[in-house]
């Protein structure tokens, strides 16, 4: 391909197909570079949440504006993304719990998310589905779940309008050169003015391409899904300590998840569950939810999360390569990846973001600390 | 109109007769046969409702795999198939009319 | 509590249990399990525990069953009944659920024998209470001594179709038509490939005859075109279709008044053990779809994982016992219990056993592959997942949009994201993408993913404290 790309995006997950979409509405030549399909990976696979009640609480205000964001995607992302806005719960069913999610709940609300301390009745007040043992509840009015699965079809449709160049099924192995950007793909060279990396969990071996060291965690989250049932629940329903969530589409599925980890190599991409994993977290789902334990289990799976050293976004410029950008590692990031992605699109473009990005000088090792690492 | 009904074939010896109940209404069955036969042959073949169109559906393959026989037994859901008929099973059709 | 033991074998039909009495006898440690009760699979099933035939009139398959349960209880293996596995881990963790809760068995060998299951492409009407697979009614004639209806319809394709129509006709029922996909001449191209098999000649002969005894009419290279619910009963619409599957342009005609239709259009194999554990898999359109790579004993591409039976690609039940006695003596040599000689003399006879019914198998596999014709005719408006209602349009409409494989198709549609876990119309969808995607191979596989069947969460979760749950330490704030 001989054409120079304004902008090359590496990786097809919701950060880097956000900044891809913002980019190229502004009028930049964008090509997207996917190894899979858009949104395959950990953006198709997730739970979908849209809670505040598990959004660290320096991220309250991006998530605040990302769920204003996912609720009206019809209108900015132009599709459908099955979102329901809902109430949401974070549940006490011991003394311990109460008092984590009573501090926990007093910090949020400091940081703009709106969630009250009510009681267990209160709390089978708004969810009838609840079992007896609930002390006290977080309850938020800002919640809520958008159905991940269908991410990657709206996000596809919309960036194939906005006249991206996607490149699925098609990996990159390296950067050749950096002035312009020279992708080095297994389809030939992709050449771009700007970079942005945006590989999830691989971003720790794409940056190292531009020989920066940024270690990034890999967590391996486990989902399940039970086949469609009667209404056993209208809310989306989480635990003090941030390891359940729990919600019923509207087609009848429950999804159930929480972060319980399963098994997987970054390298190989495989992964899989834990048995004894998944049982605890149906149980802790079932004591939320008692009518739940009716349903069937149609289905277990498990997605790759990245996590910084910090727990906090890897978003901004690379320093030292001009024009190269990383977008990765949003804590609960699908949340808040649209939101943030728009402020990187923002700094691309060239103008004042509207909040502040999150540099990454933090979180890179310099080259003797890195040599003792590896 | 005959009825549409599966038919025990003669020549074999049967479990002993029982009753099963289905959403309140009581069938006879044989002890010990399959639960998802025993309904066809008291001519229910309609044992669930397709979740889009809401169209009936009945046991299809019969061997555990294809899932539209399972049905509420004694409050369990459970594939029609793959249980025995015992006396006074309480079965529920839910969504079907 | 976690089971150890030498080797696990998941699935008690015939390759199954011929694999765990090989191993066993070698001296293996050997457990075996099934979601039945009883061992036999699906061609050796055995009757409904109050069956009992007045007069003695088994068939040979229920004699080869009654044989096969009798050595499996003398044998030293350890038989588990009525569990169901839901999960199939590293260095072979097997996790079963039962309404007694769930079990866990650990093996360093495992032998997937899981069988295949029926395909049925779909036509309007195949989802009408009262249509059922060849094979279901296969299995209400044999177990359950049960005609699916006074007045039966039985269509598709294979040896299957004279059997059933045989039986049901047998024990007093009226078959109003058998509709079969494959020509006259394709049957006599059969016929000359199994010359030397008397016995299943000899067998099927007996079939026909039969029918034409009864002056029950047989539509060769037709199919069913639609079918319609009609005060109450089922109305067939049947019509000539070519080699391919494809209708032709000719007269369809009607049959009206019928009970149930029992409709079947070859057998898939059941590959999700394999797939799960990641052994490599290829597709082979004879033997039904994607199969695991296997080497002759029944060796997979992960080391201590084996697949024998129709699970590996359909040849028949004959074939499936040879192959689990192979990968039973493989796991035993593999494991150390047999000396590489005792292996090879014990394995030589069987393997040229393998190879003579292999080349039988390919004629009649033949005659039950996926005709692409026929997928290539299902109609916009016809349902094509039974689960969640999706229909052919709706899957042009996702490839349209985009959708390169079956996964993001099942992305696009949540076809295949229903309670069968795709198993029902995986085969059909993956044609059906491959119109577009240029290949089976393209197009992919549904990603497998446990539970390998649905699991009510009650099974899982037994009985629990909520104090004594290990929950890990809470996330950051």
């Amino acid at each position: 391909m001989t054409t120079t790309f304004d902008l090359i995006v590496v990786g097809g997950g919701i950060n880097g197909a956000s900044v891809a979409l913002f980019c190229a509405r502004a009028g930049m030549r964008v090509a997207l570079i996917e190894r899979d399909q858009i949104c395959r990976g950990a953006s198709g696979v997730n739970a979908g949440t849209l809670t505040l009640q598990m959004t660290r609480v320096a991220l309250i205000p991006y998530a605040l504006e990302a769920h204003a964001m996912w609720a009206n995607a019809p209108e900015w992302l132009g599709h459908d993304v099955g979102v329901v806005v809902c109430d949401g719960l974070s549940l006490a069913f011991t003394e311990g719990e109460e008092e984590l999610l009573t501090y926990r709940a007093a910090r949020r609300r400091e940081a703009g998310a709106p969630i009250e301390i009510i009681t267990g009745t209160e709390a089978q007040g708004i969810e009838p589905g609840l079992g007896a043992s609930v002390r006290v509840a977080g309850w938020c009015p800002i919640d809520g779940f958008a159905n991940a699965y269908l991410t990657g079809l709206a996000y596809r449709r919309a960036l194939v309008e906005a006249g991206v160049a996607l490149l699925e099924r098609t990996i990159a192995r390296g950067v050749d050169e950096t002035e312009p950007f020279v992708v080095n793909t297994d389809r030939g060279p992709i050449r771009g003015r700007r970079l942005v990396i945006a590989g999830g969990v691989w971003i720790e071996p794409m940056l190292a391409w531009l020989g920066v060291t940024l270690p990034i965690k890999v967590l391996i989250n486990q989902l399940s899904v039970t086949e469609r049932v009667a209404p056993v629940m209208r809310t989306q329903v989480g635990i003090a300590s941030g390891l359940l969530s729990l919600k019923q589409y509207p087609h009848g599925t429950v999804v159930i998840g929480g972060g319980w980890q399963g098994w997987g190599n970054r390298e190989t991409g495989r992964s899989g569950i834990v048995p004894d994993s998944i049982i605890d977290n149906v149980r802790l789902a079932c004591h939320a939810i008692p009518a739940l334990a009716e349903a069937r289990l149609a289905r277990s799976w498990t997605g790759f999360e990245a996590e910084t050293a910090d727990v906090l976004p890897a978003v901004g410029p690379v320093p030292g390569i001009p024009e190269a950008y990383v977008c990765g590692s949003i804590h609960s990031g699908y949340t808040s990846a649209p939101y943030i992605a728009k402020l990187l699109a923002q700094c691309i473009l060239g103008q004042e973001p509207e909040r502040l990005l999150f540099p990454i000088d933090r979180l890179i090792l310099q080259p003797a600390s890195a040599a003792t690492v590896s | 109109m005959p009825d549409r009904v599966a038919v025990r074939m003669a020549g074999y010896q049967r479990g002993a007769t029982v009753q099963l109940i289905v959403d309140g209404r009581t069938i006879a069955a044989h002890d010990g046969e399959m639960l998802a036969a025993a309904l066809m042959a008291a001519g229910l073949w309609r044992l669930r409702t397709s979740p889009r169109n809401g169209t009936g559906r009945g046991a299809f393959c019969l061997m555990g795999v294809c899932q539209e026989c399972a049905i509420f037994v004694d409050g369990r859901l459970q594939q029609a198939c793959s249980v025995e008929v015992r006396d006074g099973m309480h079965l529920e059709l839910r969504g079907a009319p | 509590m976690v089971v150890e033991t030498d080797l696990v074998v998941v699935g008690a039909g015939p390759a199954g249990t011929s694999a765990a009495l090989a191993a066993a006898n070698a001296g293996l440690g050997v457990i075996l399990i099934d979601e039945a009760r009883e061992a036999g699979g699906q061609v050796y099933r055995a009757p409904a525990r109050t069956l009992k035939a007045s007069t003695k009139t088994r068939d040979r398959d229920a004699v080869v069953g009654v044989r096969l349960r009798a050595a499996l209880d003398r044998s030293s293996v350890r038989f588990e009944r009525g569990l169901r596995v839901w999960s199939i881990g590293e260095r072979f963790r097997t996790d079963t659920a039962g309404p007694e809760g769930v079990r866990t068995f650990k093996a360093p060998r495992l032998i997937a024998a899981g069988g295949a299951f029926e395909r049925t492409v779909p036509f309007p009407g195949w989802t009408l209470p009262g249509v059922m697979g060849l094979a279901a009614a296969t299995i209400l004639l044999k177990s359950e001594a049960m005609l699916p209806g006074r007045r039966v319809v039985i269509a598709g394709c294979g040896p299957l179709l004279a059997a059933v129509a045989a039986k049901v006709s047998g024990g007093g029922g009226d078959v109003a038509a058998v509709i079969d996909m494959a020509s006259r001449r394709q049957w006599a191209s059969v016929m000359l490939q199994l010359a030397t098999r008397f016995n299943l000649l000899r067998e099927g002969a007996g079939w026909v005859l039969g029918l034409a005894r009864r002056r029950v009419p047989i539509h060769f290279a037709s199919t069913i075109r639609r079918i319609d619910e009609a005060d109450g009963l089922l109305s067939v619409e049947i019509g000539p279709v070519d080699g391919k599957g494809r209708a032709r342009p000719g007269r369809s005609s009607l049959i009206n008044d019928v009970d149930a239709v029992a409709v079947g259009h070859g057998l898939v194999p059941g590959v999700e053990i394999t797939r799960l554990a990641g052994a490599a898999h290829t597709y082979d359109r004879l033997r039904g779809g994607w199969v695991p790579v296997l080497d002759a004993m029944g060796r997979t591409t992960i080391e201590g994982l084996y697949a024998a039976g129709d699970g590996c690609g359909i040849r028949g039940a004959l074939s499936a016992a040879t192959a689990g006695t192979l990968a039973g003596l493989a796991a035993a040599g593999d494991a150390g219990a047999l000396d590489p000689d005792t292996l090879a003399s014990k394995s030589e006879p069987q393997l040229k056993e393998a190879a003579r019914l292999d080349r039988f198998s390919a004629a009649v596999s033949d005659l039950l592959a996926l005709r692409p014709g026929q997928v290539a005719d299902i109609a916009p408006d016809t349902v094509v997942c039974r689960c969640e209602d999706v229909r052919r349009a709706d899957i042009d409409a996702a490839i349209a949009d985009g959708a390169a494989d079956v996964n993001q198709l099942k992305h696009f549609t949540r076809c295949g994201m229903g309670p069968c876990q795709g198993r029902m119309c995986g085969d059909v969808v993956g044609e059906l993408v491959a119109l577009h995607a240029g290949s089976r191979e393209a197009a992919g596989a549904w990603t497998p993913r446990p539970p390998l069947r649905p699991v009510p969460l009650a099974d899982l979760i037994g009985s629990y404290s909520y104090n004594d749950m290990p929950i890990p330490k809470p996330v950051p704030l």
